[in-house]
């Protein structure tokens, strides 16, 4: 029987380490996501059954420690060259079991990270400051990046055009300390999960200076620091959102993330991470929908034949297995690009924030096209939240939505390919 | 009547009836519906139910084909298609869910209900039930993908229940019918089940029933509205005269009003979901330097497209209402062009809102994903009526049988 493991990915680029992990990782999701995931829904407020899942992938298992460098008593996969395709794997496999707790897992131990911990930029002494929380404990532990804001929306991700302008939270230097005010929104791991935030800021308000560009990691516990309540969605419960308020919080200066243009060009490369993770979300949440469907397709009879082997039916499907293997192929591929600068360009390099989105991009376009005809083949049984393939087309829906959005990965894409000067 | 001005269709069908049922269910979504909508979402008990009691029954909407004097709507001519439209377009634009309800009630009740298929002598039994002060949902229970059980098929979907007749009655059985909506809550079931021959039939079957029995109700994506659960049928018997009709004809004629009522449904939904984006296009800034979300030309392009397809879906909508509505014009209901229309109408109208809706949630991100908002509850429930009402390669394969004229399949 064809299995998940039949669709296609350069497996050069795997190291005996990630295929260790990618192994442990399907595993320990087999038996502590999957049985319960269908529940999570009603547990999008509490988490009382999503929390002990984080518990043995990110505490017990150590899944968090895999960010920081080996001498922490991390797994040192940010300062290596191999971190990308390790994670991209990791996170595939959680993703088929919930794409949510992929998104929280990514952005929690890593994503925030990247800033601070990944080569040639590592900040040493903000490593040391930081690793005890996510290394020295089993409870699970997750950052955040505290980034869009109630005006703006997308307009902080669009850095090409808005160049920070549009930051409303503030940063301003009193003595040696930074004093921060503003008003986030959404951020993956908020609502109460984290207990540490790295928070997109400016030192002068509408200003389109890179240099006033400021990334600053903030302890969620400091005065100051408010979190709301976690927003109701249409999926995606295991990752908390909610809005986060900063009144007058207090951090040394040193909690800068680099500096003046530096922070602008590295979040940059943040959000080329964001986007190829992204696609190992849907990578994942794809290749357990073909398991779905391949199961109901075999059972489910139409014209007195199982429902596969109709040719109608069988051109559908067809379809969606050919955008799964396209989309793993280029989920792993991006992921190689930016664990080789030497041969690809800097991750914070237009370029490759441009191919990032469009990478994203296309994998979300065919991801939500393919789930929507899922369900139709299933008819009365597509919308069955005992299905479980309705749980993806509703979670991935919202992997398409983020880091700006189709537009803004639209327009980054025709600025970097057609040389667009005005959009 | 709104968004006449927007989305115009075809006024010269619509008559006083349709005025007046249409501001009471504007009214009635004021006062039930959208005051309630940010506190209780999708709550059933405190919210949906007794919204869909004033629906059905302070408000008449279960008993429109009954005569007026037994407190029935009166609407026994085919014209009651585009009153069905008119009312199924307002209340889903409030709530999709009850909206599908009552689109199945319809369905249903013009298969008895409606000229020239009127049964006065059905009517008048059931009058108690539908013009009395109780709601009564009825639910279709429509031939299926199959387990490999099925002894009888309806052009390759397999009869959920299989019926015998046996002194003058017909004795009913199956393990777990997937009814369209309400599998706990409906008081009547549109049962189909093949003849001997496999000539499709429906039975009206009340819901308490000797032998008949729901399960637990199974969580769904959405129609909260609807509280489902597959049936049991053991040994349910009926007599001959719950029997509504028999043969292909009829029963295509049933589907070409099921498809129309779920058209309405579903264009009512888009009507509710385009306010949602206006509001949100109006407002939202971008860029920071005062740009109104809607001027952007990328913005502008995909809201072209939005507005063009609730434009055609509505006048589609309607147009296939006014076809069932004048058989001496377009034929029977149940002949093969108008069952194709109809399911064209239908696959086109709900394919073109839910890629609405899916473009409005790009435009709105996570605005457009979170409860608050309201557009995802649209997304879900046109979702689950896409795919609840007829399975798409069934009613792709339908269609190509009259345009095509497809002999084997």
């Amino acid at each position: 029987m064809r299995t998940i493991d039949d669709f296609t990915r350069p497996i050069e680029y795997l190291s005996p380490f990630d295929r260790y992990l990618g192994d442990i990782v399907r595993t320990l999701v087999e038996k502590e996501v999957m049985p319960i995931r269908r529940g999570f829904d009603e547990d999008w407020e509490e988490h009382n059954t999503i929390e002990p899942a984080y518990r043995k992938i990110l505490g017990e298992m150590g899944m968090q420690r895999f960010f920081f460098p080996l001498d922490l008593g991390g797994l040192g996969l940010g300062p290596s060259d191999s971190g990308a395709v390790c994670g991209y794997h990791a996170l595939e496999e959680v993703s088929r079991a919930d794409s949510a707790m992929g998104v929280a897992v990514a952005v929690g131990v890593a994503w925030v990270l990247i800033i601070i911990a990944k080569e040639p930029h590592v900040n040493r002494r903000l490593c040391e400051e930081f690793a005890p929380m996510f290394c020295d404990t089993t409870e699970p532990f997750f950052a955040v990046n505290a980034m869009t804001e109630p005006q703006g929306g997308s307009d902080i991700e669009n850095m090409d055009v808005i160049k920070g302008s549009t930051i409303q939270t503030t940063a301003v230097l009193e003595g040696d300390e930074w004093v921060i005010n503003g008003h986030k929104l959404w951020p993956t791991n908020s609502g109460g999960v984290a207990g540490l935030f790295g928070v997109v800021c400016t030192t002068n308000p509408g200003s389109t200076d890179p240099n006033d560009f400021a990334f600053i990691f903030v302890p969620a516990d400091l005065p100051g620091v408010t979190q709301g309540k976690p927003y109701q969605k249409a999926g995606m419960a295991a990752d908390k959102n909610s809005d986060i308020w900063f009144e007058n919080v207090r951090v040394p200066e040193w909690y800068r993330a680099h500096g003046p243009g530096e922070d602008f060009k590295y979040f940059k490369e943040m959000v080329s991470w964001g986007n190829v993770l992204s696609i190992a979300f849907v990578g994942g949440a794809m290749m357990n929908v073909f398991e779905l469907l391949r199961d109901f397709c075999s059972e489910k009879t139409y014209r007195g034949k199982p429902l596969k082997e109709n040719d109608d039916v069988a051109g559908v499907l067809a379809d969606i297995a050919t955008d799964i293997d396209i989309i793993r192929i280029v989920g792993y591929q991006a992921a190689r690009m930016l664990d080789r600068p030497n041969l690809y360009g800097p991750g914070w390099s237009d370029e490759m924030v441009a191919k990032a989105r469009a990478y994203k991009y296309f994998a979300c376009d065919r991801a939500v096209e393919d789930l929507g005809r899922a369900l139709n083949i299933m008819g009365p049984h597509g919308s069955d939240r005992i299905q479980d393939v309705e749980k993806h087309w509703r979670d991935l829906k919202i992997v398409q939505l983020w880091l700006g959005g189709k537009q803004l990965a639209q327009m980054e894409t025709a600025r970097w390919f057609y040389e667009c000067e005005t959009l | 009547m709104r968004y006449q001005e927007l989305f115009p269709m075809p006024v010269e069908w619509i008559e006083d009836v349709d005025e007046s049922m249409a501001a009471a269910v504007a009214g009635w979504a004021e006062r039930e519906v959208s005051p309630g909508r940010l506190e209780h979402r999708e709550d059933y008990d405190d919210f949906l139910l007794p919204a869909i009691r004033k629906l059905l029954v302070d408000i008449g909407c279960q008993a429109m084909p009954w005569p007026e004097d037994t407190g029935g709507g009166g609407l026994t001519t085919p014209n009651a298609a585009v009153t069905f439209a008119v009312i199924l377009e307002q209340v889903a634009s409030a709530d999709t869910g009850i909206g599908f309800l009552l689109a199945n009630t319809f369905s249903l009740q013009s298969t008895f209900g409606i000229e020239p298929h009127r049964d006065d002598k059905l009517l008048s039994e059931l009058a108690p039930a539908f013009c009395g002060g109780r709601e009564a949902v009825c639910s279709l229970v429509l031939p299926s993908y199959g387990d490999g059980s099925s002894e009888k098929s309806f052009y390759g979907l397999g009869y959920q229940v299989a019926a015998a007749q046996e002194n003058g009655q017909w004795v009913m059985n199956a393990g777990g019918a997937r009814p369209q909506c309400s599998g706990a809550t409906a008081s009547f079931f549109g049962v189909a089940f093949g003849l001997e021959d496999g000539t499709p039939a429906i039975a009206l079957v009340p819901s308490d029933a000797g032998g008949l029995s729901a399960g637990e109700p199974f969580k769904k994506t959405g129609l909260a509205a609807s509280i489902n659960a597959d049936l049991a049928f053991k040994d349910v018997r009926v007599n001959d005269s719950n029997v509504v009709l028999t043969g292909e004809d009829r029963y295509r004629e049933l589907l070409s009003w099921y498809y129309m009522c779920c058209s309405a449904v579903c264009s009512g939904a888009m009507l509710a979901s385009y306010e949602i984006l206006k509001e949100w296009g109006d407002t939202r800034v971008i860029k920071g330097k005062g740009q109104v979300f809607k001027e952007n030309p990328l913005v502008a392009a995909l809201m072209g497209e939005i507005g063009g397809r609730a434009a055609t879906s509505r006048i589609l909508t309607y147009d296939l209402a006014r076809m069932l509505s004048r058989p001496d014009i377009y034929g029977p209901a149940g002949g093969q062009a108008v069952y194709a229309t109809a399911t064209a109408v239908f696959k086109h109208v709900s394919r073109a809102v839910m890629k609405s809706i899916d473009n409005a949630m790009e435009l709105m991100a996570s605005a457009g994903y979170a409860t608050e908002w309201n557009l995802e509850r649209y997304w879900r429930d046109v979702k689950t009526i896409e795919t609840y009402v007829v399975p798409e390669t069934a009613a792709l394969t339908d269609m190509a049988r009259h345009y095509f004229d497809l002999k084997r399949l």
